[in-house]
């Protein structure tokens, strides 16, 4: 496994991706998630309790920079298939999506739109927000198994 | 002096000690039901809105527009709340107005109009603190109207009052005229506050904020 990361992240442009996935994702989905307030100051603040939440968040981002980039490698690099980027991508927006929609203006803005199908949807995303994102972890977690192992595979096989 | 005079003196400072208390308890203490049909604050009608919580002529009014079945307005009810009331509310410096936003699911709504029912009895806020400290997942049943009548039951209110007003929908267009000039406002999520002080200037604040951040922009405004 540390093989496959130390052939993928030996090219910098795949470091400077997976540095970007994770800010890129890390810094809309605190907002989203009231972890950070861009107004009437830039602040940061994880209450009492949120402690879990948030490094589910930190989890979620990282694994998604690790895992997308390297399925970028694999598709840029070795014409692989795109399989495993989709569960990849899947795997990172669930775990965006789980939380995002509870009081803030994303989950206003569904209620809004979609009248009682979006509050539903907005209840259950809040209300499992936990599970959904231990879930996206375990996807990205296994997305990364199977990626690391097709790399090994592939990387074998064009020696 | 005399027995009569020392008499006398006493009944007078006893009065004026009740006096004293009874004023005491009606600017800051207990609640007064908003009678003030055009009451705004800045550019937000809350005539329809909660009981003043604090001094009516405090410099600074605080307005929540909040949802009892939102997570963070629970977490800023326990963790910011405390410290506004202490420092802000209960010296007479601000005060609070909630009005409902009530659009997470729902139970959103009647829990809300439950609120009013209990202002019909003057314990507005106390039965507003109750559904705060009780909140569970958004429509697991938490808030329904069975729960509402129970919470009310345990709070010893007059409950046919309870019940009647409950049931007929009496305060449902309350609550619909708070979501709209919650909107009109535009306020997108819950909680959001306007602080707002005696010359209308007012600053909004999304989300369920630190003490610090009220503590900064209200003492600019102070």
């Amino acid at each position: 496994m540390a093989q496959a990361i130390r052939l993928v992240f030996s090219n910098y442009q795949y470091v400077i991706l997976a540095v970007a996935i994770f800010v890129g994702l890390l810094i809309p989905l605190s907002i989203i998630s009231e972890y950070i307030f861009l107004e009437p100051y830039v602040i940061g603040h994880i209450p009492q309790g949120n402690e879990f939440a948030f490094s589910l968040i930190i989890i979620v981002s990282a694994l998604s920079g690790l895992v997308i980039a390297m399925n970028v490698f694999r598709i840029r690099m070795m014409r692989a298939s795109k399989r495993k980027m989709s569960g990849s991508v899947i795997g990172s927006f669930i775990g965006a999506a789980a939380g995002a929609c509870s009081c803030g203006p994303i989950g206003f803005a569904v209620i809004s739109t979609f009248g009682s199908i979006g509050g539903i949807a907005t209840s259950f995303l809040t209300t499992f927000e936990i599970p959904l994102r231990i879930g996206a972890i375990g996807l990205l977690v296994f997305v990364y198994y199977t990626t690391t192992r097709s790399l090994k595979i592939e990387c074998q096989l064009n020696k | 002096m005399s027995t009569k005079g020392i008499v006398v003196a006493g009944i007078t400072v006893a009065i004026v000690i009740g006096a004293i208390a009874i004023f005491a308890s009606t600017q800051f203490g207990s609640e007064t039901v908003n009678l003030d049909m055009g009451r705004t604050h800045g550019t937000i009608s809350t005539a329809m809105g909660s009981p003043i919580l604090g001094n009516p002529s405090a410099p600074i009014t605080i307005v929540e527009f909040g949802d009892y079945q939102c997570e963070r307005c629970y977490q800023w009810f326990h963790t910011t709340k405390p410290a506004l009331v202490k420092d802000y509310i209960d010296t007479g410096k601000a005060n609070l107005v909630f009005v409902d936003m009530a659009l997470l699911g729902r139970d959103s709504p009647i829990a809300a109009q439950a609120t009013y029912c209990a202002e019909d009895q003057g314990r507005y806020w106390e039965f507003h603190d109750m559904l705060y400290n009780s909140q569970e997942h958004i429509d697991n049943g938490w808030a329904n109207s069975e729960r509402l009548k129970a919470f009310a039951f345990s709070m010893d209110f007059d409950m046919e009052l309870f019940n009647s007003c409950l049931d007929s929908g009496k305060y449902s267009k309350r609550v619909q005229y708070n979501i709209s000039e919650a909107r009109k406002n535009g306020a997108t999520g819950t909680p959001t506050f306007f602080i707002i002080d005696a010359d209308g200037g007012q600053q909004k604040i999304s989300g369920a904020q630190p003490y610090s951040v009220f503590k900064s922009v209200i003492d600019s405004m102070i």
